[in-house]
């Protein structure tokens, strides 16, 4: 196909452009940024695996369901090209990160995820400029080859009007539930695959009041999603599609279930970075970090080490947090938390982006490995292997 | 030399090696020690392989070395046969020594079986005639010792009898002790006897006590006694079951009185302390006061020093005695500070604090400095009772809520002085009082109160650190100005870089003793240095917040993609500017200037134009490209360009200057604003709309900051992604852009020339 043969050299080429790049810096930025940074900014330079995309990006997943291989899929955003979805996938030797399959997308992507259960369905979120959608995708097979560059479209998820926000995936296996969020509504979707059909389990509106904003399915309750609006979290329970729980907490732009302990959950809102809270006393948070100089975009659990949390920033940065303390722990060992406090939770700063950095992803299959996706287009896939908790 | 060491010694240690491998059964725990490495050719490894080592040598070696090996090894095996001779020998010697010493062990032992017994025999028959000898001479000890209680029965009758007699004489020689102790000897006979044949005789000792019960009351209650004298009395009279605890409560009573005595009025206390003072000046003339209360306390310990020894029970009630004293002190001193501060006008205090050492200050130490002394000279007479503790106890909750009263105040007071700001716009004079209300608070209040050098002080200077710490805390999280935020954080610089130092000194230069590791002047400087640059932080986040709410509501309302034909500069600039004015002019009350200055306002004007005229032809030259439907290679372009411009910090550390604090925060908002504009779809009008209010951005924005080029950097990035999100970007014409911004500025100048003409009518 002429698709695949046009993004191999433009892949290359943008490889060249970014090592090019990479050399350009260090020459010229290096004997100003004198500070400590300068480290960081050579070791995220150099462990990282880069691949560029066409246009400008924003939403990179984790192919959860890809049990061989460690694959992510990314989308592009550009209002006036032609977009595309990628999919990527990291060598068995972690060294190199290959284009698997490239496919063309109608309209610009503003969120994508991947089934958890079939490595070649995902969703997207779009937008053609004046209106937004979302539908389920599913990678044609086989795969790879030059005639299979469009997408199959399994479902059309229509039943919004304002701005989508996000599609959620059940985290529990098998489940063939979904939810869409805009703006206002909540959506519950039964997904049948097999018949490419797609029907609406329940609708309901959270308020003219409440500006929705995004979302996280709780891994620990498969009835149980938070959502972001914009003066507090809002816990629904899916059984009677009612909000049954909020923390007031305004403009809180991401929130990620911690999969390894129950009932924590971490926020990030543009103001105050990053907060971790216990659920079971919501009052206040149990743990807060500093975030970003600027925005904090969106936060990771990892699905492996409970303790690590990534972060993504407006400022040009992927920071890799450890966050240690237990809301328990904390209450009782006071002199312990003092000495905690002294340790600086941040393990690492990556800063080799030239640009806000919006997509995040974990490697569920090798949790070591991020995937981190700058405006730019720009995926790194980086290894937090030197940071790993001794067990 | 080294070199003909090295085989010698590593001859020495491979016999010792071989020896402590015959000695030792586990061979592995030998091996380790030797050096030589364990490969196949180390012939005293397990792993030998003589084959192998046979193999090699034949390989490797001419006839000559291996002759000379040959030799080698035959002298080796020699000296190891002559060793392994030589330890055998030694090894039969040890155990012949060995098997004669157990025969004689064995030849000792027999017989002693016999003597044993003969033993226990003949101490059988001692003790059977010692019990005789026992029971002949019974009978005879028995009779000796009735004759015996008869006798003593005798002698005690005829005291009884003589008994008053006795009392009387002891009465006239006052031998009162001497009395006390034959009739509480005599007492229990008389009890059980005294109806009888003793009637007389008890009537008249009992008489006779009477009058020295008397005798010994009065001697009790007269001041002029000695001590011991008195002392005794009371003892004799509790011996004689009198009942001394209502005498003792009647003489504390006394002490209690005089205790209302005592008590320190704070005002009085200022003036002993004046007089403490002054008295250095006019020794003789006014030291009464302080004499007085010195006095009376001396007394009063005086007075606790006699009850203790005459009445050695009744601690208790003096230990209640001294904490109800130091307690009423303490007492009086909260009722003063609560009425003093907040009675006091605060402005008022402020500005002279700024003048004179702080009244409130100086009164409160003195005050505890006074009942230190106290507490020491009873400290002195009732060590038990834990005054000292007790006071130090109490200081720490008077300081604390002194602390607490003055920071409320403080606090109360700045915001007040911020409010009457805002509604008055009097910048000089208000910015007089901020800086008077910084210099107060930093060098007067804390410096006074943390100089003080007593013992209590030095003592509590952590632990009221700690609790300005958390005041400051508490402070911060009430979010009740941002002005505050600020003025807070250069306090913390002020403390950590003039007043920490101060103390240390002090403390160094009073106490090169042990106390002074109570107090880490490193460790607070720290904790105040990050507390500052986190307030700092604090200060430009809710700022940036301020300014982010005005941005969100502004791309979150319209809908950018049917925008309308921009016909004005949108107001959310006003508002924007407005934020950054109210920034810049609380930074300029309250932080330094930075050390650099770039450019002078003068030529800054003249500049300005220029190159805003220049960016904006550079402008259209690039939105003419981008409309000529090449988005995609004007994206790769711009990514391109970036590659070759120098990438601009954004992001840099904030100083404590006026001009980093301010271009931070623009830099901040600068960022926010393109990522509101890259979260939307613009069409033409919108984009056209974006344009306007950047390029009217520009000339003032470039005023206030001093790094230009990350805000050209900035606004040029905003105008990109606002053409990156537009379906049709095509920019406004430079004329009509210019004519807009002509109208803005003259429709700004009218408004300031009107708000003028209101502020002066």
């Amino acid at each position: 196909g002429p698709k695949n043969l046009k993004s191999g050299p433009l892949r290359s080429s943008a490889r060249n452009q970014r090592s090019q790049r990479a050399a350009n810096r260090r020459e010229t930025f290096l004997p100003e940024s004198v500070n400590v940074g300068s480290e960081a900014t050579m070791q995220g330079g150099s462990s990282g695996i880069g691949y560029g995309l066409k246009y400008q990006a924003r939403c990179i997943s984790d192919v959860k369901a890809d049990t061989d291989h460690t694959s992510f899929l990314t989308g592009t955003l550009s209002l006036k090209e032609e977009n595309e979805v990628h999919l990527l996938r990291l060598s068995s030797g972690g060294s190199e990160l290959v284009c698997e399959g490239l496919f063309s997308h109608p309209n610009e992507i503003w969120d994508l995820a991947s089934c958890p259960f079939d490595q070649r369905i995902f969703s997207t979120v779009f937008s053609t400029g004046e209106s937004f959608g979302a539908a389920i995708w599913q990678i044609p097979e086989p795969y790879g080859q030059s005639n299979s560059s469009t997408l199959d479209c399994v479902a059309s998820l229509d039943a919004h009007v304002g701005k989508i926000n996000c599609v959620l995936w059940c985290p529990s296996g098998k489940s063939d539930k979904l939810i869409s969020m805009d703006e206002q509504n909540l959506v519950l979707w039964s997904l049948d695959s097999s018949k490419k059909s797609a029907e609406v389990v329940s609708k309901e509106s959270a308020g003219m009041r409440h500006s929705l904003s995004g979302g996280a399915w709780n891994p620990h309750d498969v009835n149980s999603v938070a959502a972001t609006s914009e003066s507090s979290i809002q816990f629904w329970d899916l059984r009677t599609m009612k909000n049954v729980n909020s923390i007031e907490r305004a403009h809180v732009r991401n929130v990620d279930y911690n999969t390894k302990r129950e009932h924590i959950l971490v926020t990030a809102d543009d103001e105050s970075g990053i907060h971790i809270w216990d659920l079971r006393k919501a009052k206040a948070p149990v743990q807060e970090l500093p975030g970003h100089t600027h925005w904090t975009w969106a936060v990771r659990c990892n699905p492996e080490y409970e303790e690590l949390i990534l972060s993504v920033g407006t400022d040009s940065a992927v920071n890799l947090w450890f966050a240690s303390a237990s809301s328990e722990k904390q209450a009782s060992e006071r002199s312990a938390e003092a000495s905690r406090q002294r340790v600086n939770p941040l393990l690492n700063s990556y800063t080799d982006y030239e640009d806000s950095v919006y997509g995040l992803a974990w490697s569920s299959r090798e949790p070591w490995f991020f995937a981190s996706l700058s405006y730019d287009g720009r995926v790194v896939i980086e290894s937090v292997k030197p940071f790993l908790p001794r067990r | 030399m080294a070199t003909e060491a090295a085989p010698m010694d590593e001859k020495a240690k491979r016999m010792r090696d071989l020896l402590s491998s015959f000695y030792t059964p586990d061979p592995s725990i030998s091996t380790p020690t030797s050096s030589i490495s364990t490969s196949f050719d180390n012939i005293n490894g397990p792993s030998f392989d003589a084959d192998q080592y046979m193999d090699l040598m034949i390989k490797k070696s001419n006839l000559d070395v291996l002759l000379q090996r040959h030799v080698q090894m035959a002298a080796e095996i020699k000296n190891l046969d002559t060793d392994l001779q030589m330890l055998v020998y030694e090894n039969y010697n040890k155990f012949i020594s060995a098997t004669d010493t157990i025969k004689r062990m064995k030849s000792n032992i027999f017989g002693m079986e016999g003597n044993m017994d003969q033993l226990l025999h003949k101490i059988m028959s001692v003790q059977s005639r010692s019990d005789g000898v026992n029971t002949s001479l019974f009978e005879k000890r028995e009779h000796i010792e009735k004759l015996h209680r008869t006798r003593n029965l005798l002698r005690k009758v005829q005291f009884i009898y003589d008994l008053p007699a006795r009392l009387q004489k002891c009465i006239k020689s006052e031998a009162y002790g001497d009395a006390v102790r034959f009739y509480t000897g005599a007492m229990p006979i008389l009890k059980v006897y005294g109806d009888t044949s003793f009637k007389d005789c008890r009537r008249a000792s009992e008489e006779a006590i009477e009058t020295i019960i008397k005798n010994l009351q009065t001697k009790l209650f007269s001041d002029s006694e000695s001590i011991q004298a008195r002392a005794e009395a009371a003892v004799l009279l509790k011996q004689l079951d009198v009942p001394v605890d209502s005498l003792k409560d009647k003489l504390l009573e006394k002490l209690e009185q005089s205790l209302d005595g005592l008590q320190i009025n704070p005002d009085e206390a200022s003036k002993l302390a004046e007089h403490n003072v002054s008295s250095k000046d006019e020794e003789s003339n006014n030291q009464g006061p302080a004499k007085i209360h010195e006095d009376a306390v001396r007394g009063f310990s005086e007075a606790m020093r006699a009850y203790r020894e005459i009445f050695p029970d009744s601690e208790e009630r003096l230990f209640k005695l001294a904490r109800a004293l130091t307690t009423t002190h303490f007492e009086n001193m909260e009722l003063y500070i609560r009425k003093r501060v907040s009675a006091a006008d605060f402005l008022g205090i402020f500005r002279e604090y700024s003048a004179f050492p702080p009244a409130d200050v100086l009164l409160l130490s003195n005050s505890l400095r006074i009942i230190w002394e106290d507490v020491v000279l009873m400290d002195e007479v009732l060590p038990e009772a834990a005054l000292s503790d007790l006071s130090a106890e109490a200081a720490q909750v008077t300081l604390k809520q002194f602390v607490a009263r003055t920071f409320s105040h403080l606090q109360q007071d700045i915001s007040d002085t911020l409010l009457k700001f805002d509604i008055n716009q009097k910048e000089v004079v208000d910015g007089e009082v901020l800086k008077v209300v910084l210099e107060a608070s930093g060098k007067a209040e804390f410096r006074q109160l943390l100089d003080e050098n007593t013992g209590i002080f030095v003592k509590m200077n952590d632990l009221l650190i700690g609790w300005i710490q958390k005041g400051f805390q508490d402070f911060f999280s009430e979010k009740i100005h941002a002005g505050l935020i600020l003025v807070l954080a250069q306090l913390s610089v002020v403390i950590e870089q003039k007043v920490i130092p101060r103390i240390a000194e002090e403390i160094t230069a009073s106490f090169s003793g042990g106390n002074s590791q109570a107090f880490i002047p490193g460790e607070l400087c720290r904790v105040f240095h990050a507390a500052s640059e986190k307030l700092l932080q604090h200060y430009i986040d809710t700022r940036t917040q301020k300014i982010s709410n005005v941005l969100r509501k502004r791309f979150k309302t319209p809908n950018w993609v049917k925008h309308k034909e921009p016909r004005e500069v949108h107001m959310y600039v006003d508002m924007l500017l407005q934020q950054l004015e109210e920034v810049g002019k609380e930074v300029k009350q309250i932080l330094p200037q930075g050390t650099f200055r770039k450019h002078k306002r003068s030529d800054s004007n003249g500049s300005n134009t220029t190159t805003s005229s220049r960016s904006t032809t550079l402008h259209s030259d690039k939105m003419a490209r981008s409309n000529s439907q090449r988005a995609r290679s004007q994206l790769f372009e711009t990514h391109l360009a970036k590659l070759f411009k120098q990438k601009v910090e954004i992001f840099t550390k904030v100083e404590f200057t006026q001009e980093s604090v301010v271009t931070t925060t623009v830099k901040l908002c600068l960022k926010s604003l393109q990522e509101y504009v890259r979260l939307q779809t613009f069409n033409r009008s919108g984009f056209q709309q974006i344009q306007l209010d950047i390029q009217f951005l520009k000339a003032p924005l470039k005023e206030t900051v001093e790094d230009e080029a990350a805000i050209d950097f900035l606004l040029d990035e905003v105008i990109v992604a606002a053409s990156e999100r537009c379906l049709d970007a095509t920019p406004l014409e430079p004329p009509i852009l210019d004519k807009l911004i002509q109208a803005k500025l003259a429709k700004s100048k009218e408004h300031n020339n009107n708000n003028k003409t209101t502020v002066s009518s």
